[in-house]
């Protein structure tokens, strides 16, 4: 496959007219592209609506392969409640595969959406999803095959409005150039605001426009936003364009689950999930301290289980797949999830639909219902431990001592599952070496258990991912843990973990510290992310693709007077950006963007974990995150937050 | 309905059927997989009761005579399904004709008898239509002859097992003709190939050989042909 790593050669001019690309110029290139069903569209349930009949398009972008994106619940959610709107249209595309976008570019053809073949230049809004840092190349790549100028400031009327959303958006500084707004926090609500403001605005200038925009609650318009830097490197101050709007920007929280879109998309090809998916629950009251999922998505509300059993024979009904994912952070803190289950399992009984609970936790109860929905057949049973040892797996608050960790994978052993896979990180705060003695011995005792229950047909994966220090966590002042330990730690993972029946696999060090680089980063980094991009830095999520030389390249250049200005050396500016311990009182770049979760809580929690202190699921009390009393008006009875008194 | 059906009364259906159906356009860029998949999906919609496979991991009971080739249409497939209860043909069709994907249609659907033959025991032969462009009449025709003229085409199998291994493609191919009847701006062939387990032909292979397999392309599967049809008339082979 022919990889384009240069910046691009044939450029995509501007669109003649308006009509869509013809069916034939898309069709000439197909045969030239491998798995090319994923840029024909055609998919059950799309919606079709006519474009001259409905005021105002807005094309739904997720930046990756169609066979990642067409599995992100999110786009599917927003593209039911927006195309229930009798007056708007919403429409789909995908980043193609670089094989497709090398043929795109030579055959001029731009970017267009799957429903209607309408060039993506052509809609008033392109709603990119911003929901990881491995995205955010991708969504150059998009916006320029897609003709459309990648930076805010060289757009205007004439081009689509492009908006970012997802868990990327709670640090969005290193990508703010290049987006026209962000939805910070849920969008279901927020996306129709904005959809409305921008009809009643799309007469007058952009900038006017995207005053009216920032005005509504939980939008970042980042181009009124400016961060004053200090001596040293760090951020002093953020200026506000305009005295009329807010200092900071809180996320938007939906007081109960919306509706589960029913008529879910159904693709031709195969794809990652290729499943209906039900939300059963969204947060998470667990308080790991690394996880950011559930420090930004609090707080957990429930759907009834009358409700998801209702829409769970719809969407069956509607869809035809065989399978039903119940998608949450943690399936089994469900309250009703013991009921659910058996009720799903009566209801689809003989009809060839399984149900699939991701996310379970590590104990019995979780094997239990693993073992309702696994119809006789035990592949393989995934745990979370995080840590090798009860100290480090207090610090990070994952509840779970080791002796409990064993007699539960002895029950799955003892059920007939032939497969353990046990997800560590390091690099956590305060580890050491020895806490890598710890993983590999952990490691070994489930391997030994298999062994005498299951036989030597048992195995055990070790999988090994590297701490992300992330906005808006417990550990959000932490460094990201240097190179060279990883390394020497991950060599001591290889030598402890291996022999018969273990496996062992791991991230690659470059890939964290972008990741790293991207979460944390201020708005400095937005010329980093467009040079990498132009040197070819692209699909950073794919081993084959992903140009690790275009970001080392961008990183040495320093390639902006702001950059160079601040940071004497490549090195002065991964130290800032990346190594070193952020202060408490510092000013975080991400800090006029508000979870509803107070730093003053992040802060103390952190003191907690120092000492190794626990801190207990929040539904048996609350631990006063911040949630209550920002978002007070907005409770319902889905929540599951304690009654406070 | 005078049907060869077995099942005990005419009025419950059948438990087999015989589905004739086309794809186009965005059907088109399956593969085998994904077509079935798409069938399974579009018969649970309608609530057909396809009957299942035993064991851990039971599959439905349908069968296409043969693959799709990635890329190909079809204006006549078939595709055999048992059900877990009988239907009628008409009732098969009035459940999923609601819940059809875009470019999937029915032409027909007949019961069959749960003990005939398969489909793909039955294949002999099968009957493309190619449309080409990027390529002049005089070359095609050029490339076609010259084609035609030769006894043993080798090409190399495919699949990793078979690296370095080749087959003959020639026999493979029946007939190969100009199609003057395709609208512009295309250039047609049309061509039968035989498609027998071990013995199959197939049009991409078909366009590498002749030397067009970078131009863009239309292809459909015009025909299957099954034991006991007999060839039509106009379809003496070429070439032999």
């Amino acid at each position: 496959m022919s990889i384009d790593t240069t910046h691009p050669t044939h450029r995509i001019g501007a669109i003649q007219g308006s009509g869509p690309v013809v069916w034939e110029r898309i069709e000439a290139l197909l045969h030239r592209v491998i798995k090319p069903g994923r840029y024909v569209g055609g998919e059950y349930n799309s919606v079709h609506k006519a474009w001259d009949a409905t005021d105002l398009h807005i094309c739904l972008a997720f930046p990756d392969l169609y066979d990642l994106g067409m599995s992100n619940f999110a786009l599917m959610i927003l593209y039911d409640v927006l195309n229930r709107q009798p007056d708007l249209l919403a429409h789909r595309t995908y980043l193609p595969a670089p094989d497709m976008i090398a043929a795109m570019r030579e055959a001029g053809l731009p970017l267009y959406a799957l429903e209607s073949y309408q060039p993506v230049s052509t809609f008033d809004i392109l709603a990119i999803s911003t929901a990881y840092e491995q995205l955010y190349a991708n969504s150059l790549e998009l916006m320029d095959l897609a003709g459309i100028p990648i930076r805010s400031a060289n757009r205007d009327v004439t081009t689509p409005l492009v908006i970012g959303g997802g868990h990327g958006t709670f640090n969005p500084e290193p990508i703010a150039d290049f987006f026209d707004v962000f939805v910070i926090g849920e969008a279901e609500d927020a996306i129709l605001e904005l959809t409305g403001t921008f009809q009643t605005t799309r007469h007058t200038s952009r900038d006017e426009q995207l005053r009216a925009l920032a005005q509504i609650p939980g939008l970042y318009v980042p181009r009124f936003y400016t961060p004053v830097y200090a001596v040293g490197g760090g951020i002093s101050d953020l200026t506000v364009a305009d005295p009329a709007l807010p200092t900071t920007i809180e996320k938007r929280l939906m007081p109960a689950l919306p509706a589960t879109p029913v008529a879910q998309l159904v693709p031709n090809v195969s794809t990652v999930h290729n499943r209906a998916i039900i939300e059963i629950h969204r947060g998470c009251t667990r308080g790991c301290r690394f996880c950011q999922a559930g420090a930004v998505t609090r707080p957990i509300r429930e759907r009834p289980v009358a409700e998801i059993v209702a829409s769970a024979e719809a969407v069956v009904q509607q869809t035809g797949y065989e399978e039903l994912a119940l998608l949450s952070l943690s399936s089994a803190d469900h309250t009703g999830i013991d009921t659910l289950i058996r009720q799903l399992i009566d209801q689809f009984e003989g009809r060839h639909v399984s149900i699939s609970l991701p996310s379970l936790r590590i104990d019995s109860f979780s094997v239990e219902l693993a073992e309702m929905l696994s119809e006789g057949r035990h592949s393989g049973f995934t745990f979370a431990p995080e840590a090798g040892s009860d100290a480090m797996r207090r610090r990070i608050n994952k509840d779970i001592s080791t002796e409990a960790l064993l007699s539960v994978a002895e029950e799955v052993f003892a059920r007939g599952w032939r497969t353990i896979k046990l997800y560590f990180m390091i690099g956590l705060p305060a580890e050491t070496d020895e806490d890598m003695e710890a993983i590999i011995e952990l490691s070994h005792q489930v391997r030994q258990i298999g062994n005498r229950i299951g036989g030597r047909k048992t195995e055990v994966h070790v999988s090994v991912s590297t701490f992300v220090p992330k906005p808006d966590t417990v550990f959000q002042w932490e460094p990201l843990v240097d190179e060279e330990t990883v390394e020497r730690r991950q060599r001591i993972l290889k030598q402890g973990i291996r022999g018969r029946g273990l496996k062992l696999s791991w991230n690659a060090y470059s890939a964290t510290k972008l990741e790293t680089l991207l979460t944390r980063g201020d708005r400095r980094l937005g010329a980093l992310v467009e040079r990498a991009w132009q040197l070819g830095a692209r699909f950073d999520a794919w081993d084959e693709w992903c140009n690790q030389d275009a970001w080392n390249q961008a990183i040495a250049e320093l390639p902006s007077e702001e950059l160079r200005a601040a940071f004497p050396s490549a090195r002065a500016l991964l130290d800032h950006q990346l190594y070193r311990r952020r202060q408490p009182d510092e000013r975080l770049p991400w800090d006029h963007l508000q979870t509803g979760v107070e730093k003053r809580f992040l802060l103390q929690d952190y003191r907690r974990s120092l000492s190794g202190e626990l801190l207990t699921d929040c539904r048996e009390e609350c631990h006063a995150c911040g949630i209550l009393h920002h978002y007070r008006d907005l409770q319902t009875e889905e929540w599951r937050c304690p009654v406070l008194t | 309905m005078s049907s060869p059906d077995v099942m005990p009364t005419t009025a419950a259906g059948s438990g087999r059927h015989r589905i004739t159906f086309a794809t186009s356009r965005t059907l088109a860029y399956l593969s085998v997989l994904e077509l079935g998949k798409v069938w399974e999906r579009t018969l649970r919609r309608g609530g057909v009761p396809l009957k299942y496979s035993q064991g851990f991991n039971p599959r439905p009971r349908m069968h296409f005579a043969a693959p799709l080739p990635v890329g190909c249409g079809c204006s006549a497939d078939l595709l055999d399904l048992s059900l877990d209860e009988p239907r009628t043909s008409k009732a098969l069709y009035d459940a999923i004709a609601g819940v059809m994907p875009q470019n999937l249609v029915v032409l027909g659907i007949a019961p069959v008898d749960i003990h005939a033959r398969s489909l793909s025991e039955l294949l002999q032969e099968a009957e493309y239509s190619v449309w080409l462009q990027q390529v002049g009449e005089a070359e095609l025709a050029e490339t076609v002859a010259a084609f035609l003229k030769k006894d043993k085409i080798l090409m190399p199998k495919r699949g990793r097992k078979y690296r370095g291994k080749f087959y003959d493609l020639r026999p493979l191919v029946k007939s190969l003709t100009l199609d003057p009847a395709t609208p512009l701006p295309w250039l047609g062939l049309r061509v039968r190939v035989m498609a027998r387990p071990g013995a199959t032909g197939r049009p991409d292979e078909l366009l590498r050989a002749l030397g067009l397999a970078d131009r863009p392309r239309r292809s459909t599967r015009t025909r299957l042909i099954l034991d006991g049809e007999g060839p039509p008339p106009e379809a003496v082979a070429d070439g032999e």
